[in-house]
């Protein structure tokens, strides 16, 4: 693999059998209007050939390129029949297609050089990220955890405080941690417009409360979701983080 | 109150940084119409390209943006500002070429121009932020189809799309390189 990558750097001079036809042209001060095939060919093949003595990986592309060359010259040795003009003119010079591949390509290795230039001259022009004018937006927005202390306060105040007398015995890691907070993600799936903090704490024992509490500081930890309050004691709102919400 | 619109335009540009600002937005946000918005810019554009200012008018795709002049980008990266980047390839810059001046476009378009396989050249224009995907050819297989990126035009200084040089026939070729590998081929 490295071997053959090696050899393949070498012939680099060369982008491709496009590359090498134009240097021929070039060379033998032909016009690209009027190829002659069998000596474009000659000249073609002796490349190929060098490349092959030296055992030089060779891309498929340039054989390729070789056969369409001498399928071409020997159309040209074959004897010309004479045919009726009308016949004639529907029958394409096949040099013809070649001919436009190349000027198009020589087009493009222009602009490329062009390109190159740039580059080299060192044009590059410079920005900067955009400023955050939205004063309050975004991060600064974002509910502390004594907003949602003090959330939970003022859902207490309203439906009471969670009854301890529903809790009997001891109900160890009933509801880990974990799961409250894919039962949390869940439920803002649904609801991509954001969730009121109380909507999250549907059942009203002590465990569960604590649970779902500690599993939503969890989520914001881990950038999970986000918790946003847009004026002080109004309802916090919970959203999965990453949606646009109100930003720009 | 004489409220100036080319003064709020300059803000609101300079503020977007970057990102820059589509002219429909602009235009929403000015309360005039799109081609008014165009004409502001246009003025604007020409009155930046005095050689007294520092910052140029670029566009994309109908976003317009701020950034600095080309002509002093080598004073910008000795502040420290960017390093320099590695010069593309010539197989890079080729494939580059033709993805500007026929975009979109898919790569086995790509690779009949060059006569070659142009899929590492596209892997590393891609990586290198230059082209993207712009969605999918609606022919057999539906090729991915490659555009030039904003990055395109930052990279190497271009105002705009527009800016590229027009694609010509005449050029001067430089195969040095390739006759002295194969005159040293010759001699050894």
């Amino acid at each position: 693999m490295s071997v053959k990558s090696e050899y393949h750097i070498k012939v680099e001079g060369f982008e491709g059998p496009m590359d090498l036809l134009l240097h021929l042209i070039q060379r033998l001060e032909i016009d690209i209007h009027d190829i002659p095939v069998a000596e474009i060919t000659d000249q073609y093949m002796e490349y190929i050939h060098t490349m092959n003595e030296l055992e030089l990986d060779i891309a498929s592309e340039y054989l390729v390129m070789a056969a369409t060359l001498l399928a071409m010259k020997s159309s040209t040795l074959l004897p010309e029949e004479p045919v009726d003009p009308e016949e004639l003119e529907s029958e394409e010079d096949p040099r013809e297609e070649l001919m436009e591949r190349l000027k198009e390509y020589r087009k493009f290795k222009y602009a490329a050089g062009q390109l190159k230039d740039r580059e080299a001259e060192d044009n590059e022009v410079y920005s900067r990220p955009p400023v955050s004018i939205e004063e309050g937006a975004g991060d600064d927005q974002q509910a502390t955890v004594f907003d949602m202390i003090e959330a939970l306060q003022r859902m207490f105040n309203k439906t009471g405080s969670p009854s301890p007398e529903v809790e009997t015995g001891v109900k160890r890691d009933e509801m880990p941690i974990k799961r409250t907070m894919d039962h949390i993600l869940q439920k803002i799936q649904q609801s991509p417009s954001g969730i009121t903090f109380e909507k999250l704490f549907s059942a009203r024992t002590r465990t569960e409360m604590v649970n779902t509490f500690l599993a939503l500081l969890e989520l914001v930890k881990d950038k999970q979701v986000l918790c946003r309050q847009d004026e002080h004691f109004e309802d916090l709102y919970i959203f999965k983080q990453g949606d646009n919400h109100g930003r720009e | 109150m004489g409220e100036s619109k080319l003064a709020i335009l300059e803000g609101l540009l300079f503020a977007a940084g970057e990102e820059g600002m589509h002219k429909k937005q602009l235009s929403e946000i000015l309360e005039i119409r799109e081609n008014e918005v165009e004409e502001l810019l246009e003025d604007w554009k020409e009155e930046l390209q005095n050689p007294g200012r520092g910052i140029r008018l670029m566009e994309s795709r109908g976003t317009y943006s701020l950034t600095t002049k080309p002509e002093y980008a080598a004073v910008y990266k000795r502040w420290g500002y960017k390093k320099n980047h590695t010069r593309l390839s010539q197989a890079s810059l080729e494939s580059l070429a033709i993805i500007a001046y026929r975009q979109p476009i898919t790569r086995v378009e790509v690779d009949y121009i060059r006569g070659v396989k142009s899929d590492q050249a596209l892997q590393t224009l891609a990586e290198r932020q230059l082209v993207e995907e712009a969605g999918r050819k609606e022919t057999v297989g539906r090729p991915i189809l490659y555009r030039t990126t904003e990055h395109f035009l930052t990279y190497f200084g271009l105002q705009s799309l527009e800016d590229l040089p027009e694609l010509k026939e005449a050029f001067q070729e430089d195969y040095s390189a390739a006759e002295n590998f194969f005159d040293s081929l010759e001699e050894g």
